[in-house]
């Protein structure tokens, strides 16, 4: 068994580098998500029913089918129409598109239970449009919606390991890839479980402060 | 798209119901059981399963089905991909299940079971008959969120070979040389599935909040 | 004859939300340092008359002025630019029933916060104008604290302050104590009093009857959406020209007489 963690330990390259896809992957599908989410929530909240009721299926979609069947569409699929993404794009895509749907409806949660009043005040003070969003809307907002968007992001880091099927070189990617090779499923698979444990706590640690930062203001 | 290829997909949907429920029966008692230590705060009992659980939320439930598939076979024990994969779905939700149980445990209120105590109540009565029907109630809108989540992640047992849905379609797209409608097929059976729990939780917490409201 | 001496001049304003006619064509003008108290029973229109003011609710019909200059259409006739209407906000200061803090920033910051963003002064020429208006208002060692941390009474003088920050050609005030504990009324009633007594220009709709008596230099009370009586205060609350002033301020004569302030 100390063996086959030695083999682990010299094939740490492959693992790193699949900690650090998986890491960069998942950063980057949620921001994305997250902007796209503050695209789709004022939509969903649209008085104009054909706009909330397309927002609302895209949402309700989303929410009923399995990620990896909707990675599996975007990556073989998509060609399908003449869109050939590598297994990174679609990859990135995929996460994207349907985390988006639900960072919308965090984010309408988060929006509802906004006191309004605070919002009024910054209207009557002068401000408008983007600097009223920016300054006034968004920061209480994010410190409310904190902790649920830190359980997506894990989320979405799980996820991740399902790309693993087309091919993309993230962690359990990695892990498969030694496994394979040198016959250590139980060392590789339980060292890219400790990785995963520990990208999510710091994950966790990083909503404790947000956490930390709201209640300040509570 | 042949009939006989909608028929395989339709096999496939046979198999993806009966490991979710398979995965769900087994999940929802251990996960009780699991939220039970944890809240008993029995000595080395709840440290585990805190550790337990905090490690089995955050692995993805493909990393965990590789790691049984193929490490249980190194180590001696034989396993076939159904096994592995009843196994791998029933540790997943168990961890999940085990926090919405926690929940309403820790919001139980005392004095109910205080109650319980003064009248007489052993252990075990006071459990089955005052604790566990509430917390059954107060727990049911996220164990069926869960339910509608273990649907979701079910195309993950294609990847050792289970032919559910997921690895039907994809079979099927493979040999057709037209990946898309099959994978359509796909999305038109776990949908509605999906949708039905996630109406199901919708519906038990209007229920839910209309007696509050009665009460 | 353009009269620049009057800071506000409201002109006919009607709206109505749905069926409902909430006000129906209400005049005023308010000159420079008038403390003109709005006063009425519950749904009078007294809050949208106020929030028409600022354009916080848009009239349906009439016209507002702030210094001559038209609220909300510009000079071609249609309505304003959402940057139009902010520039013109940043002259009238506005105090809120609810405090309305931004919870997200200090005390401190929520008074630097709409000068220094809106109205583009230097940060901190701003700093020092906030740090003397805590100072006025009784808090300046509350300048560093969250709004959550702040009681009621602290929290509106907070408001007061935040709204004086931007140096305003008018304040509004919309009821501004009624969500106070009683015993933390009086601490709010005296910063607006000496306002007041300063010269600001200040239009307050409030049920504090003590406080309109002894402040307003002017009491508006309104009925049903419509201006009923205008005119000084000593003589609207001891001889009110109107039956339905009379009626109202009998309600309120118990307040009054067990000395409510």
């Amino acid at each position: 068994m100390i063996h086959d963690f030695a083999i682990v330990w010299n094939e740490r390259a492959l693992l790193l580098n699949g900690l650090a896809n998986t890491a960069m992957l998942s950063t980057l599908a949620a921001i994305a998500a997250l902007v796209l989410g503050f695209i789709l929530t004022p939509a969903l909240m649209s008085k104009r029913r054909a706009v909330s009721g397309a927002a609302q299926i895209f949402v309700d979609g989303m929410r009923c089918v399995p990620f990896l069947l909707f990675a599996y569409i975007v990556y073989y699929g998509l060609p399908s129409f003449g869109v050939r993404l590598d297994n990174w794009t679609s990859g990135l895509a995929a996460l994207t598109i349907y985390n988006a749907a639900y960072m919308a409806e965090i984010l309408r949660g988060a929006w509802v239970v906004q006191p309004r009043e605070p919002i009024e005040a910054g209207v009557a003070f002068g401000f408008s449009e983007i600097r009223l969003f920016r300054r006034i809307i968004l920061p209480p907002l994010l410190l409310s919606a904190g902790p649920v968007i830190g359980n997506q992001m894990i989320q979405i880091i799980k996820d991740s390991a399902f790309l693993t099927i087309i091919a993309l070189p993230e962690l359990t990617h990695a892990a498969s890839s030694i496994q394979s090779r040198h016959y250590v499923p139980f060392a590789a698979f339980i060292t890219a479980v400790f990785l995963y444990w520990g990208l999510c706590l710091v994950i966790e640690a990083g909503v404790s402060s947000i956490g930390r930062v709201a209640e300040a203001r509570r | 798209m042949s009939g006989s290829d909608i028929a395989a997909i339709f096999q496939g949907a046979i198999v993806t119901v009966t490991l979710s429920l398979i995965g769900i029966l087994i999940g929802l008692p251990i996960g009780l059981g699991l939220a039970l230590i944890r809240w008993a705060n029995l000595p080395i009992g709840a440290g585990i399963v805190t550790l337990y659980v905090s490690m089995l939320r955050a692995t993805p439930l493909v990393t965990l089905l590789l790691l049984l598939f193929f490490a249980l076979p190194n180590i001696g024990v034989p396993i076939n991909p159904i096994s592995a994969a009843i196994l791998a779905l029933v540790m997943n939700t168990s961890a999940f299940n085990c926090e919405v149980w926690r929940s309403a445990l820790m919001n139980f209120p005392k004095d109910q079971y205080e109650a319980a105590q003064s009248v007489g109540m052993q252990a075990g009565q006071r459990f089955r008959r005052i604790v566990l029907p509430q917390i059954v109630r107060v727990s049911l809108p996220g164990l069926v969120n869960e339910m509608s989540l273990l649907i979701k992640v079910t195309p993950v047992l294609a990847v050792v070979g289970v032919v559910d849905i997921t690895r039907a379609a994809v079979r099927i797209g493979a040999q057709t040389y037209e990946p898309l409608p099959p994978l359509l097929v796909a999305v038109a059976l776990y949908a509605p599935i999906v949708f039905a729990l996630v109406s199901l939780q919708r519906w038990i917490e209007r229920r839910q909040i209309a007696a509050e409201a009665a009460a | 004859m353009a009269e620049f001496s009057k800071v506000l001049d409201v002109a006919g304003v009607s709206k109505r939300f749905g069926d409902v006619e909430v006000l129906s064509d209400v005049s005023f003008q308010v000159d420079k340092g008038e403390t003109v108290c709005v006063l009425g029973p519950s749904g009078s229109g007294k809050s949208t008359l106020l929030r028409c003011i600022n354009w916080l609710e848009r009239p349906d019909a009439g016209q507002i002025y702030l210094n001559g200059e038209r609220v909300g259409i510009n000079g071609a006739g249609i309505i304003m630019s959402d940057r139009d209407l902010s520039q013109i906000r940043t002259r009238i200061g506005m105090v809120f029933q609810h405090f309305a803090l931004w919870p997200h920033l200090t005390v401190l910051q929520n008074l630097m916060e709409a000068p220094v963003q809106v109205q583009r002064r230097p940060k901190a020429e701003v700093r020092d104008e906030a740090l003397a208006l805590l100072a006025k208002v009784g808090l300046s060692e509350k300048r560093d604290a969250f709004p959550a941390r702040l009681s009621g009474g602290q929290k509106q003088r907070v408001g007061i302050a935040r709204a004086l920050a931007m140096r305003p050609d008018l304040l509004l005030f919309d009821e501004p104590t009624s969500a106070l504990d009683p015993e933390l009324v009086g601490e709010v009633l005296v910063v607006m009093r000496d306002l007041a007594r300063e010269g600001m220009t200040m239009v307050i709709v409030t049920h504090e009857m003590g406080f309109a008596r002894e402040a307003a230099t002017r009491v508006l009370f309104l009925d049903r959406g419509r201006a009923v009586e205008t005119g000084a205060p000593d003589r609207f609350f001891s001889n009110p020209e109107t039956e339905r002033a009379r009626q109202f301020l009998q309600r309120y004569a118990g307040d009054t007489a067990a000395g409510r302030r």
